[in-house]
């Protein structure tokens, strides 16, 4: 039985409808369950009789909800099915209008629709005219007015191509109200997707006439809707209209020429719409792609069109420094610029070439060698950019690879003998790439190359400061581009480096070469290759018109500018069917709708919900007759029984974290303190992590072990010592120490390794002192105890150190002399007692001295001793020293506080030599000695010993 | 039901919030020879003292056999022996040992904690206190409010107790919710040995609210039987006048016994109530 939208499957069941009314009688007549009350005085009621016996009526909303689940239960047995598009279509008789949608989502299934157009007029009488209204936009659009007979629709149907933009079914509303025709019977054949559209079109169909669908929505994948290139390859994003069932399309890369370079699986879980896949490709076959496509499968959106513009390119990048500290090369920040749209090459110029990258970027490099430079040359000429960075080793000697003749000096504007101040970055003249960009004021040039006064100096010029020197320069070499920064890559010459625009110019200067500049909002694009509608390329007809450059990123595919391929001043630039396409299933089809083929209406079943609704119903009814009859719980009792088996409950949950922490090994005892180090750390980490990240987590101390257990046991005993002994004191905390094998741990992650020699220690592998090397290098310590200061004879004997280490990375070493920063850099000390006295602490000679002589921050990376001083800190379980001290206790705790400046001054460098801290010292220093005055020059007072000072 | 423990601390709760009892503001040393002495010289059986003749001291009052001893004369003194008794009972019906709502003190509990407060104090003063019916003689001190609460957790028997046969000053405590005539049927007897006594009426504020509406079916703890009243509104009036007249009939029976009355509401503050009935306490003292 049909009622409007709802069908019942069981109508008979309605009858129930007509026992509503008397189900409101008995339940008015029946009075509600009585409230239950003992009350001991009713003893004084016992002779009244009441008057009025009249019981309380069912309160309305009571019966309301009664009622309310009874009719409920009883539509719900009749079991509803609301289903709009159910209802067959009546018989009619005029010209059939056949709609068709013959955008690129048709494409996939067109011999269906066209076998389902032609069969239209199946049935029908003979003089019935069809006719054809086809739903993608076309400069010459079929006109619906035109008749087509019986015999002529199937010719004109099979003449019929999908397009390879999309339908716009509004347009095709309007040309049907301007056509005027009446027609007696609507047939769509429609591909099914994007409700949005879809509905009020289908709406305003069947208002004309009686309305009947032939869906046909693509299945598998639908489309390619996006492609992101990730560092090692390419991934491709799919979409699909409906979920339901696993789909794993195939999607390859193609070269221009249509082979195949290679294929990957992208996997529709059973419940989503998208899907990616994902191609690892080296970089260099990478630009061969020039579309992807769905395997195996016909149709514009399942093409994607690749274009130069989306593509990263390959940048080599050589230097002329050494890469001893990284972070402060000119390279570093070059790399940190290109990071995002480059793929960056390392190597030796010569390997360089041979890799072909799309730009080279040279750093001061002033001179090369003759074949280098005769092979670069031809790179160039064969379409390479080469980009070069001004510096001193240029400014000195420059080659020939140089756009334009170069001055073998350098010129510092502001410095201290010119009255010029640094120029900021004047202009781009319009012809250069650089056009377009904005140069910030606060960028300023303090010193750059000059060029030699040249007539094609103005020419080759893409960017000038203020003054008008060039600050760029370049000229074009065969096929390719010479690109002269007239300043350092790093931030030694200019600011240029710290500023976005640094980004910007270097991005477009790698575009230069290959003829293919980026100029990203110039230039129009004509059409060179475009998609037909089935997804193949196809040389543009005439109605494809040339596209700005502008107007690309908000471009919708359309018969003036089909997707395809388009050419122009930046090399080439896609335009995509299915870009960000999200397909849909149409399912809300109007009431009345005559579905035939894959349409399909949503239809829902209510007898369930409504059975459910009756049933919550009758539970609200049944809790609310026992809330009025007194009978539930008192919901403050409920809540105070509950509270119990909640802290219950959470004390089952609550993580047993704390033990985490305490395996340290230094329980707190009578003669310790309460705390233990790592205790004040709460780092979350679930699972088992390895000892990298654990070490990474937390701050701590390592050390090397030599295979000797007893040495071992003593520089662990010896770590852990001062680790109490600095988290006790100092708001360095560090965690339990680690034993680190040099040969395969990361040692990054520790800010110092300690290296306690036996006397039997085997030589570490090459492997081991090459990494320790490195670490050292990349601003590690190492603190090596060679312990045998107990032996008077033995006094800097590092001959065991050169069998353990041999090939360490030794800088020339001194002993500390005593204003260095270690006697102060927490404690103010007067030597650095160990087990031992008196004996010497040797460090690298660069760590010594003014600051302004030293290398690098100046500070030691290599601490070399001899007095036993992890003995003197190691300490056992309980917090007792392990080891007799020379001097007894007051010695051990002036080796403790040595220990604590070593970390200190590991951790924190030279910031102790700050003179901010001169006053606190002065005071301090006065404070023992009592005359202050003594010392009148405060300058000095740092350079000069402190001679010893209150400890 | 509190337990004993807990009885005895809310009881001392109260107590120390209240002056000490004086049960004999005016009253006069030769009433009421007793057993106890009161640790002063005064009129009793006991010797307290002997102490030197003094001028305002009648002839006869000198102890001649002491005297002799000497040539001073010396008067005898005996103990003060004046000790009331106050006998204590508590309603053991079930309706009586019943709250409203189950957050408020039970309606029984509040009288023996009342009675149990007012038996300290006075016990503290002297006087000897005990339960009605309890088979216990009463007694004085620490010991003897011990036993009474005790004594009052006992769940006694359902009639009413015999009285005894010394003259002491009775505490009812009940709701007091049976007829007028029934009570006075039980309290003659105590009335013929006594003058002196208190009833202590407890009801809970929803006995006498009455507010419950539409279909209630109400029942009396410990009785089977059951009213059911199709809109309880339409009762209220009658009840609310049915609760004022039997009161005031109780106060009558009272006042014709020479008895007063002490009302508590459970729900107020204990310590009103604990006042009253230590003002209605004193005022026998007072009396006689």
């Amino acid at each position: 039985m049909m009622l409007g939208p709802l069908l019942f499957n069981a109508p008979l069941a309605l009858l129930g409808l007509v026992a509503l009314p008397v189900i409101w009688f008995i339940l008015r007549a029946t009075p509600p369950a009585p409230q239950d009350v003992s009350l001991p005085s009713l003893r004084l009621l016992d002779d009244v009789t009441p008057q009025e016996e009249t019981p309380a009526r069912t309160p309305w909303w009571i019966l309301l909800l009664r009622l309310l689940a009874a009719a409920a239960a009883i539509i719900g047995l009749a079991q509803p099915v609301y289903a709009p598009g159910a209802s067959p279509g009546e018989e009619s008789s005029g010209p059939v209008l056949l709609v068709i949608d013959n955008g690129w989502t048709s494409a996939p299934r067109w011999g269906e629709i066209r076998a389902a157009a032609s069969s239209a007029l199946d049935g029908e009488p003979r003089d019935t005219a069809a006719h054809l209204l086809l739903t993608a936009p076309r400069a010459l659009n079929i006109d619906p007015a035109d008749r087509l007979s019986k015999s002529d629709l199937p010719a004109r149907i099979s003449s019929l191509d999908p397009v390879s933009w999309g339908v716009d079914r509004a347009d095709a509303l309007e040309r049907l109200d301007a056509s005027g025709i009446n027609p007696g019977r609507i047939l769509w054949i429609s591909d099914g997707l994007d409700p949005d559209t879809a509905a009020p079109f289908a709406r305003a169909l069947a208002a004309r006439a009686p309305l009947s669908v032939y869906a046909a929505p693509p299945q598998g994948a639908t489309a390619i809707t996006g492609l992101s290139s990730t560092a090692d390859g390419v991934s491709v994003r799919l979409s699909r209209a409906e979920t339901g069932e696993e789909v794993q399309p195939y999607v390859s890369a193609l070269t221009l020429d249509g082979s195949a370079l290679a294929t990957a699986e992208a996997v529709f879980p059973a419940d989503s719409r998208t899907a990616s896949a994902s191609f690892d490709i080296p970089a260099a076959a990478l630009a061969r792609i020039s579309r992807f496509r769905v395997t195996g499968a016909e149709g514009a959106g399942r093409v994607w069109l690749w274009d130069s513009a989306a593509r990263t390119r390959r940048v080599g990048l050589v230097s002329g420094d050494a890469i001893a500290q990284p972070l402060l090369s000119d390279v570093h920040y070059v790399r940190k610029a290109l990071d995002p749209f480059a793929t960056i090459i390392d190597g030796e110029l010569s390997d360089l070439i041979t890799a072909d990258p799309d730009a080279i970027i040279l750093t001061d490099i002033g001179q090369l060698p003759p074949e280098q430079e005769q092979a670069l040359a031809t790179w160039v000429e064969e379409g390479g950019a080469l980009i070069r960075f001004a510096g001193p080793r240029m400014a000195t000697q420059a080659d020939s690879l140089v756009p334009t003749p170069l001055r073998h000096a350098s010129r510092a504007i502001g410095g201290a003998l010119t009255w010029e101040d640094p120029q900021s970055i004047g202009s781009f003249p319009e012809e250069s790439p650089f056009a377009g960009l904005k140069p910030p004021e606060d960028v300023k040039v303090r010193q750059q190359m000059l060029a030699r006064p040249d007539p094609q100096l103005t020419s080759r010029t893409w960017a000038r400061l203020r003054d008008g020197s060039p600050l760029v320069t370049a000229d074009a070499r065969g096929q390719g581009m010479l690109i002269l920064f007239h300043v350092t890559a790093g931030p030694d010459w200019s600011d240029l480096p710290y500023s976005g625009l640094y980004v910007e110019m270097l991005r477009r200067a790698i575009a230069a070469g290959r003829g293919e500049t980026t100029a990203d909002a110039e230039g129009t694009y004509a059409p060179d290759v475009v998609l037909n509608g089935y997804g193949r390329l196809v040389s543009p007809d005439a109605t494809a018109s040339p596209v700005k450059a502008a107007e690309f990123a908000d471009l919708t595919p359309s018969e003036s500018q089909p997707p395809g391929l388009y050419r122009g001043p930046a090399g080439t630039r896609a335009v995509n069917a299915a870009a960000g396409y999200t397909p849909a299933r149409m399912t809300n089809w109007p009431p009345g709708t005559r579905l035939l083929g894959d349409a399909e209406a949503r239809s829902l079943h209510f007898g369930g919900p409504l059975l459910g609704l009756a049933g919550l119903l009758i539970a609200i009814d049944l809790l609310v007759a026992l809330a009025l009859a007194g009978r539930l719980p008192r919901p403050g009792r409920a809540a105070r029984a509950g509270l119990p088996v909640l802290a219950g409950i959470m004390l089952l949950q609550t993580p047993p974290t704390a033990e985490a922490q305490q395996d340290y090994g230094l329980r707190p005892d009578p003669y310790s303190y309460q705390v233990s180090p790592g205790g004040g750390a709460e780092i979350n980490v679930d699972g088992d992590i390895d000892k990298a990240t654990e070490a990474a987590l937390e701050m701590r101390l390592a050390y090397i072990p030599t295979g000797n257990d007893s040495v071992d046991r003593a520089t662990l005993a010896g770590l852990r010592g001062i680790s109490l002994i600095l988290y006790r004191r100092t708001s360095v905390e560090p965690a339990e120490p680690h034993a680190v094998d040099l040969e395969t741990d990361a040692l990054d992650v520790y800010p110092v390794l300690f290296l306690g020699l036996g006397e039997d220690t085997p030589a570490f592998s090459a492997t081991a002192v090459e990494r320790l090397n490195a670490y050292l290098r990349n601003g590690g310590a190492l603190f090596i105890d060679t312990r045998n200061g107990g032996n008077a004879a033995s006094r800097n004997n590092f001959e065991d150190l050169e069998r353990v280490l041999s090939g360490l990375d030794t800088p020339a070493l001194q002993p500390v002399p005593d204003d260095h920063v270690i006697t102060r850099s927490f404690y103010l000390l007067d030597g650095f007692p160990g087990r031992y006295q008196n004996r010497q602490l040797w460090i690298e000679s660069s760590g010594v001295g003014d600051s302004s002589e030293r290398r690098g921050d100046g500070v030691s990376r290599l601490i070399i001793g001899d007095a036993d001083y992890l003995a003197a800190w190691a300490i056992d379980e309980h917090g007792r020293p392990l080891y007799t001290v020379d001097g007894g206790d007051e010695q051990r705790e002036m080796a403790r506080r040595f220990g604590v400046n070593i970390i200190m001054y590991v951790l924190t460098g030279n910031y102790k030599e700050d003179q901010v801290h001169l006053p606190a010292l002065l005071e301090r220093l006065g404070e023992g000695e009592g005359e202050p005055a003594r010392r009148p020059d405060l300058d000095n007072l740092l350079d000069t010993s402190p001679e010893g000072g209150p400890r | 039901m509190m337990n004993a423990a807990t009885l005895r601390a809310e009881a001392e709760t109260l107590a120390r919030a209240l002056p000490a009892m004086n049960m004999k503001a005016r009253a006069s040393n030769a009433a009421h020879l007793g057993a106890a002495g009161r640790k002063r010289a005064g009129t009793g059986e006991q010797f307290w003292q002997y102490r030197q003749f003094a001028q305002e001291d009648a002839a006869q009052r000198v102890d001649w056999r002491r005297s002799a001893r000497g040539d001073e004369l010396f008067v005898r003194e005996t103990e003060l022996e004046t000790a009331r008794t106050i006998l204590f009972w508590c309603d053991p019906h079930e309706g009586f040992d019943w709250s409203g709502t189950p957050t408020r003190i039970h309606k029984a509990d509040a009288a023996r904690i009342l009675m149990l407060a007012s038996g300290q104090l006075m016990a503290s003063a002297g006087e000897r206190i005990g339960v009605l019916g309890s088979g216990r003689t009463p007694g004085f001190g620490r010991a003897a409010s011990e036993k009474m609460a005790e004594d009052l957790l006992v769940r006694q028997e359902s009639h009413f107790p015999p009285p005894p046969r010394t003259q002491p000053i009775f505490l009812i405590a009940s709701d007091f919710y049976d007829p007028v005539e029934l009570w006075r049927e039980r309290l003659a007897p105590l009335a013929a040995r006594s003058s002196e006594g208190i009833l202590l009426v407890v009801t809970d504020p929803v006995e006498e609210d009455f507010p419950w509406r539409g279909r209630v079916k109400f029942s009396r703890p410990g009785e089977a039987l059951f009213r059911l009243f199709g809109r309880a509104e339409t009762i209220r009036e009658t009840y609310r006048e049915k609760f004022t007249s039997h009161f005031a009939a109780l106060e009558q029976l009272a006042s014709g016994m020479g008895w007063q009355i002490v009302r508590h509401t459970t729900g107020r503050p204990l310590q009103e109530t604990a006042a009253g009935l230590k003002v209605a306490l004193e005022r026998f003292g007072a009396r006689l």
